[in-house]
């Protein structure tokens, strides 16, 4: 923290004096350009380097701001600096646009239509003369002024770097806060953030437009600063080496800021062999992510790290000051209905893992789901926690029908769940993910988070507080730190379920927690859900170890072939012949060989 | 009426185009789940191989102007095969240097390495043949066929001829083959098929072969039409890929329909304004994405929660 603030004092410094201290109208042009650069990776980088969706088609968002600048100010005649702002906006609209399809389609083919979308944009501009001005381009674009004082190259230079640390500023505290994890979480896995209540499209959407606006305010810059903007500036390279920038920079919040000052040099030293030039940027591609995966950022954060192992410390967690509590607490009651279930289908063409099942939870109580392998336990489970949506039937929760709602409404309603298949953030702190499932309780928003408002500030510490008695509360405190995909597989397991508390859950659904745990574990998971159980809180768990749903459960429900064969108390259900005949096998003549074998299979 | 039967059929014949490049991306996803987003600059790579073939069997340079009679039919099937020959090794060359070190990390690093594989190749190209762009008489000389008064050029029938012959080939090859059941099963099933005893790396190897070997002749086979640039490969894989999608990836056959599709919703619209053909294709790619995001012919993805 203080180390960023000496940095960043140095920067500021170096932003005035360098520019001052240059006579050379060139190398203040190569400043400009850098701080230009600068700012349009440093918001691609939130969309690249958190989210993890890919754009190639940031040169159309580029065009957006230049033309929506160069229009107003050459041809509507507006204020420059409105057009500055204006540009922000246009340009942030189109990031809507190009942020639909990431709805519907992941992966190459999410890149490929970002392609077409720069394609369109730059096929716009070239051939269509109103109002764009085709190739001849659009001239008398009005740069900003400064009381009527046109700016020469240094003041350019200074308003760019000044754009540039602020953009910084107010990104590093951003990614800092809930949206920053947020967004690293989407990329880890979008599954698992949607299970936590974070609203998936919602944040990629807000990923495409922090990027779009910076793109866009990056060209309406050079459009004023040039006075003149055409076709020539609009092309799949910009795109390309846009991202390069991002990629060669690394996914941190320096990485933009790297990537932009040593490509932009190189770029401005290669000028004079343009072939070499774009060898250079096709090497670069090709070679840059092979021996720095985590870009030019990374690497140097490696070597300083070893140098200086000072620079590694996390920010300590605060005392622990009493016992984690859960908000939502429920009275244990036997009459009352926390979730009813009427008639849930769910068919896959012709396999029917759920077909026509009712069920009712009641407050405070723990409900297992046993049936054999295939009967469909988990398709219900993911029915009832919104990722699967049934074909008929409904579901009831405190009173709401929530059978349309989807997995982060579900879970920012009292649902949370875990996942049979682990479904962590694995590259994220330990810490973090818990306060990932935090997210739908901090209720601070966009901006006071963009700008660091005090309201922000302290509810973040609120955030690590509770984080903190919740770690203490499963026995994770000490690991805090550990990035979560390097803990055991038995820890892994309690972090999924300790992330899954932490969004204050009156309902949990716990999808067979105890899989592939050893017998210590597994008894201290016991022991655990009774201690979650006892705080009031409703759980239903899939399981296939019998000692565990025996010890814990008040009700079981079985569920053979999608349709749902017994339920009652574990006793009950033990000595059920359906339930017996769906674990072994029907016997006809040897009633009591069946039982016996039940007796084990229990467990 | 005749301008819409011109239109068709050079809509046809750019159709055939796409679905070549579409069907080479269709293969590598199926095998791999990658493709080469470079695969424009192989497209370029196939017309000026073809160029370079065609001057060297004349008895000249590889570097000059192609007169129309330098062209002929023999020699331009001996440059198709020079093509796929070249284009073939320059796929494996790249499935080794810029997919196979990236297998598996996480994000896209293969997006970013075959488009710097591709610019490597672009620049290459350019700095062989400059940035003007080539003509290439077709084979067929360039007089126009009268087909009820619409004037057809006779490059179009035979990119079509010629398209037909591949895919059909193709086809067969993937489905009456062993050697073409060994690349189905790997679409479906690496890891099985790894246990059926088919050598899984030679099937994905020969998959971006057969990939890069089909830009090549889609390339070659489009120059006499619009003449061989260094720059005209981004546009077209950027069209082929929208086939694939529209077709659907994961299906052969539904990348070469939406290929042809494509082509002729292209010339259509082409004839009506010129200057809204690419808004209206990509226009048209959103819109499949919205309703149907695996393609009209395309196969639902599965995701085990």
């Amino acid at each position: 923290m203080r180390l960023h603030t000496l940095g960043f004092g140095l920067a500021v410094v170096a932003a005035v004096l360098v520019p001052a201290l240059m006579a050379n109208e060139f190398y203040l042009k190569i400043i400009f350009t850098a701080g230009v650069y600068y700012l349009a990776a440093a918001g691609l980088n939130v969309l690249v380097g958190w989210s993890g969706q890919k754009s190639l088609g940031h040169a159309g968002l580029y065009a957006a701001g230049a033309y929506t600048a160069a229009l107003l100010t050459a041809q509507a005649g507006w204020n420059p600096w409105l057009a500055l702002i204006a540009s922000a906006v246009v340009a942030g609209g189109f990031g809507v646009l190009i942020a639909l399809p990431s709805l519907r389609v992941k992966g190459p083919s999410l890149a490929m239509v970002t392609i077409g979308f720069g394609i369109v944009v730059e096929k716009i501009v070239t051939e269509w003369q109103v109002p764009f001005g085709g190739q001849a381009g659009i001239y008398g674009v009005l740069p900003p002024t400064i009381g009527g004082r046109m700016l020469g190259m240094r003041e350019w230079a200074w308003l760019v770097l000044a754009f540039g640390l602020v953009t910084h500023l107010m990104l590093r505290t951003l990614l800092r806060g809930k949206f920053g994890r947020a967004l690293q979480a989407v990329q880890a896995a979008e599954v698992a953030a949607e299970s936590v209540g974070v609203n998936v499209y919602r944040m990629k959407v807000l990923a495409f437009v922090i990027s779009a606006v910076t793109c866009g305010v990056a060209g309406a810059l050079v459009a004023q600063q040039n006075q003149y903007i055409n076709s020539d500036f609009i092309t799949f390279n910009l795109s390309i080496f846009l991202l390069l920038t991002v990629l060669f920079g690394g996914p941190s919040v320096m990485g933009p800021a790297l990537g932009a000052i040593v490509l932009t040099l190189m770029d401005a030293f290669l000028a004079r062999w343009p072939g070499l030039q774009h060898f250079t940027y096709g090497a670069l591609l090709l070679f840059a992510l092979y021996a720095m995966p985590q870009g030019l950022a990374g690497a140097l954060g490696a070597i300083g790290r070893r140098l200086w192992p000072r620079l590694q410390r996390a920010e300590p967690l605060p005392p622990v000051a009493g016992e984690w509590v859960p908000r939502y607490p429920a009275v244990r009651d036997a009459g009352g209905v926390m979730l009813r279930a009427s008639g849930l289908h769910k068919a896959y063409g012709g396999v029917v893992p759920t077909h026509d099942v009712s069920l009712e939870l009641r407050p405070g109580h723990v409900h297992a789901l046993i049936g054999p392998n295939g009967a469909g336990k988990t398709t219900l489970l993911n029915i009832l926690s919104g990722i699967v949506a049934p074909d008929r039937g409904r579901i009831e929760f405190a009173g709401d029908d929530i059978t349309r709602c989807g997995a982060s409404e579900v879970c920012q309603r009292g649902i949370a769940r875990t996942f049979q298949n682990l479904k962590l953030f694995a590259h994220m702190s330990v810490l973090d993910n818990v306060l990932v499932g935090l997210h739908p309780h901090l209720g601070v928003g966009f901006w006071a988070s963009l700008v660091g408002w005090r309201s922000a500030r302290a509810e973040e510490r609120e955030a690590r507080a509770e984080a903190a008695r919740l770690l203490a509360f499963v026995g994770l405190a000490e690991r805090a730190h550990d990035e979560a995909g390097s803990l055991p597989y038995g820890l892994q397991r309690r972090l999924e379920l300790t992330r899954a508390l932490a969004t204050h859950p009156r309902l949990l659904l716990l999808d067979e927690p105890a899989a592939g745990l050893n017998p210590q574990e597994t008894e201290a998971l016991t022991a655990l859900i009774a201690r979650i159980a006892a705080q009031g809180i409703t759980v239903l768990l899939i399981e296939h170890h019998m000692d565990l749903v025996m010890a814990v459960s008040d009700h079981v429900l079985v569920l053979d072939h999608g349709v749902k064969i017994a339920e009652g108390t574990p006793a009950e259900v033990q000595r059920n012949p359906q339930v017996i005949a769906a674990y072994l096998g029907v016997d006809d003549d040897d009633g009591d060989d069946t039982e016996a074998i039940a007796e084990g299979a229990a467990c | 009426m005749t301008n819409l039967l011109q239109a068709l059929m050079s809509g046809l014949a750019l159709g055939g185009i796409y679905a070549l490049v579409a069907l080479g991306f269709s293969i590598t996803h199926t095998t791999t789940r990658t493709l080469n987003f470079g695969q424009g600059e192989f497209l370029v790579g196939g017309a000026f191989v073809g160029v370079a073939a065609l001057l060297l069997l004349a008895g000249k340079g590889p570097v000059g102007v192609l007169a129309a009679a330098d062209v002929s039919l023999g020699r331009y099937a001996a440059a198709l095969v020079a093509c796929v020959a070249v284009l073939g090794l320059l796929g494996a060359l790249m499935y080794f240097i810029a997919i196979r070190p990236f297998f598996g990390m996480s994000g896209m690093a293969w997006v970013m390495s075959t488009i710097g594989f591709g610019i490597i190749l672009q620049n290459t190209a350019l700095a062989i043949w400059g940035a003007g762009s080539v003509a290439m008489p077709s084979p067929l000389g360039d007089g126009v066929i009268r087909v009820f008064g619409a004037g057809i050029r006779p490059q179009e029938i035979l990119v079509l001829a010629t398209t037909a012959v591949v895919m059909l080939a193709l086809d067969h090859l993937l489905r009456r083959t062993r050697i073409g059941k060994a690349v189905r099963a790997v679409a479906a099933n690496p890891q099985a098929a790894a246990l059926m005893g088919i050598n899984v790396g030679a099937m994905v190897v020969l998959a971006f072969v057969v990939s890069s070997g089909l830009a090549g002749v889609a390339g070659l086979l489009i120059a006499p039409i619009t003449t061989a640039s260094v720059f005209m490969g981004l546009t077209i894989a950027l069209k082929a890929f929208s086939s694939a999608i529209v077709g659907g990836l994961t299906n052969p056959r539904g990348c070469i329909a939406g290929g042809f599709l494509l082509g002729v919703i292209e010339a259509l619209v082409g004839l009506w304004r010129a200057e809204l053909r690419e808004i209206t294709i990509f226009v048209l790619i959103i819109a499949v994405l919205v309703v149907k995001p695996e393609g009209l012919f395309g196969q639902k993805p599965f995701e085990k929660v």
